[in-house]
C-alpha cells in the first residue's frame, strides 16, 4: 500500500468531515470573530439610527397621532389631557404650546385645502360656509411652523362677530396677500411657498370641544382660487 | 454557530428592526423629560410667581408663547401649592374670557369661561387635599361663592385669556388683568 492511495490525516479527526474536499452548498460557514463582532455593532448602529431618525421624524411632523379629521381640518381634543398618547405628548411639550383646555374651546387646524393640495402662502384661498356652534371664534394665518407672519395690514386673524354674513348665517373670507373687499384674511406680506401655511380656526366656548360630539358637525370649505 | 449566509442575513435585519423598535419607544417617551423649555419654564421669565403677568401682545415675530390666538390678551401666574393655597380672583369686562390651569408637564387640571363660571367675576380657589381638610375646620366666610379645586400635583400654571373686542378697549383689558390677582388666601 503506497502513500497516495492513504486519506489525508485530517480525514480521520473529529472535523475531518468539513475537508475542503466537500462541495461548497454543504460545506459548513464558519465566520471570523472580528466578522461578528463587525456585524453586531452594524446591527447596533443600524438600529439606533432607525430607531433615533423615525423618532425625529414622527415628532419633528408636528401632527399628534390622534387627530378629528372634518375635511381639511383637523383638531386635538386629546391635547393636554392624561388621555393624550405619548407622541401627542412629545410633541406639545417639546413645542412648549399650551393646549385650549376643554372648557375654553377648541383649535382647529387646516395644512390643506378640501382638495388635499398642501396650503401655499402665495395662493388665494376662498374659505366659506359655516362653523360648528360657539359663542365667538377666530380664524389665523400662521406659517408651516405655527409662527404668526407679518402682513400688509399688520392683522394676522378674523373675528366671528366683526364678520359680514350671508342672510342664512354662512360667511365667505378670502385668504390673500393683497387687499380684498368683502371678508379679507391678509396672508404673509413676503413669503415664498416654502413658508408653508396652515390655517387655525379657534372655536370658544363651543359645545362641540369633546371628540365624538365633532362627528357630522358642517366645517367651512378651503378653496383654492388662484395661485401666481 | 453554522447558519447560512441568507438565513444570518435575515436575523440581522429583524434583530435591527426590534431594536429599532425599542429604540424608537425610549425617544419618544423621554422628550417629554428633556424638553429644554416647557411651557412652565416659559412663562417665568414674564414676572415673579403668584402674581398674574401680563404677556406682551401676540404679533408677529415676538410671540410670547408658541400657538396663542393674536385676538386675545393673556396672562399667566406660576405658583406652588407648598407655599399655601391659590386664590384667583379676577374682574374682566370683555364679552369672552377663559381661564386654563396646567401642572408643570403641561397637563389640563382645569379650565372655564365666563359663561360657565356662572358670574361676571372669577374666584377659584386651588389648594392640595391636606390644605382641604385645614381650611374645612376653619372655613373663610365666603367659601360657597368659590370654585375649590383640590390638586394632587403641587406646581402649576394658570393662564387667562381675555377676548379684545376692539383696539380701544385694549387698556382697560390691561388694566383688568393686571389687577386680576392670584395670591395666598
Amino acid at each position: 500500500m503506497s502513500d497516495q492511495n492513504r486519506l489525508p490525516f485530517s480525514a480521520y479527526s473529529e472535523t475531518g468531515w468539513q475537508d475542503e474536499k466537500l462541495p461548497p452548498i454543504i460545506r459548513p460557514h464558519r465566520s471570523h470573530p472580528i466578522r461578528t463582532l463587525a456585524s453586531f455593532l452594524l446591527v447596533l448602529v443600524a438600529a439606533a439610527l432607525l430607531g433615533i431618525i423615525s423618532a425625529y421624524l414622527i415628532v419633528e411632523r408636528e401632527q399628534p397621532l390622534d387627530a378629528v379629521r372634518l375635511g381639511p381640518w383637523a383638531a386635538y381634543p386629546n391635547a393636554g389631557t392624561p388621555e393624550a398618547d405619548p407622541y401627542s405628548v412629545a410633541i406639545y411639550t417639546r413645542g412648549a404650546v399650551i393646549p385650549l383646555a376643554i372648557g375654553e374651546g377648541l383649535a382647529l387646524t387646516a395644512r390643506e385645502d378640501s382638495a388635499g393640495r398642501e396650503l401655499d402662502p402665495t395662493c388665494i384661498y376662498r374659505i366659506a360656509g359655516q362653523t360648528p356652534t360657539a359663542r365667538l371664534w377666530t380664524l389665523t394665518a400662521v406659517d408651516g411652523r405655527g409662527r404668526l407672519t407679518e402682513t400688509l395690514p399688520g392683522r394676522t386673524h378674523l373675528v366671528s362677530n366683526a364678520l359680514l354674513r350671508d342672510s342664512d348665517g354662512t360667511f365667505e373670507i378670502v385668504a390673500a396677500r393683497d387687499p380684498k373687499s368683502g371678508n379679507w384674511l391678509p396672508l404673509s406680506a413676503n413669503a415664498s411657498a416654502s413658508d408653508g401655511l396652515r390655517f387655525v380656526l379657534r372655536l370658544y366656548d363651543a359645545p362641540v370641544t369633546t371628540g365624538a360630539a365633532l362627528d357630522g358637525v358642517s366645517m367651512p370649505l378651503i378653496e383654492r382660487l388662484a395661485c401666481p | 454557530m453554522t447558519l447560512s449566509l441568507r438565513f444570518s442575513l435575515i436575523i440581522g435585519i429583524l434583530a435591527t428592526l426590534c431594536l429599532a423598535a425599542i429604540i424608537h419607544i425610549l425617544v419618544v417617551l423621554s422628550i417629554p423629560q428633556n424638553v429644554q423649555h416647557s411651557a412652565y419654564d416659559n412663562i417665568s421669565g414674564y414676572g415673579p410667581d403668584r402674581q398674574f403677568n401680563l404677556l406682551p401682545d401676540t404679533r408677529p415675530g415676538q410671540e410670547p408663547l408658541p400657538d396663542l390666538d393674536p385676538a386675545m390678551k393673556h396672562a399667566a401666574c406660576r405658583f406652588d401649592l407648598q407655599n399655601g393655597p391659590v386664590l384667583f380672583d379676577a374682574r374682566i369686562p370683555v364679552p369672552f374670557w377663559s381661564i386654563g390651569l396646567f401642572n408643570s408637564s403641561g397637563e389640563t387640571i382645569y379650565s372655564l369661561n365666563n359663561r360657565t363660571a356662572g358670574a361676571e367675576r372669577l374666584s377659584m380657589l386651588v389648594l392640595t387635599p391636606e390644605q382641604l381638610s385645614i381650611l374645612r375646620e376653619n372655613p373663610p366666610e365666603n367659601l360657597d361663592e368659590l370654585i375649590v379645586l383640590e390638586v394632587e400635583q403641587t406646581s402649576g400654571f394658570g393662564l387667562l385669556r381675555a377676548f379684545v373686542p376692539h383696539p380701544s378697549k385694549a387698556d382697560s383689558i390691561d388694566d383688568a388683568l393686571t389687577e386680576a390677582s392670584c395670591r395666598t388666601l
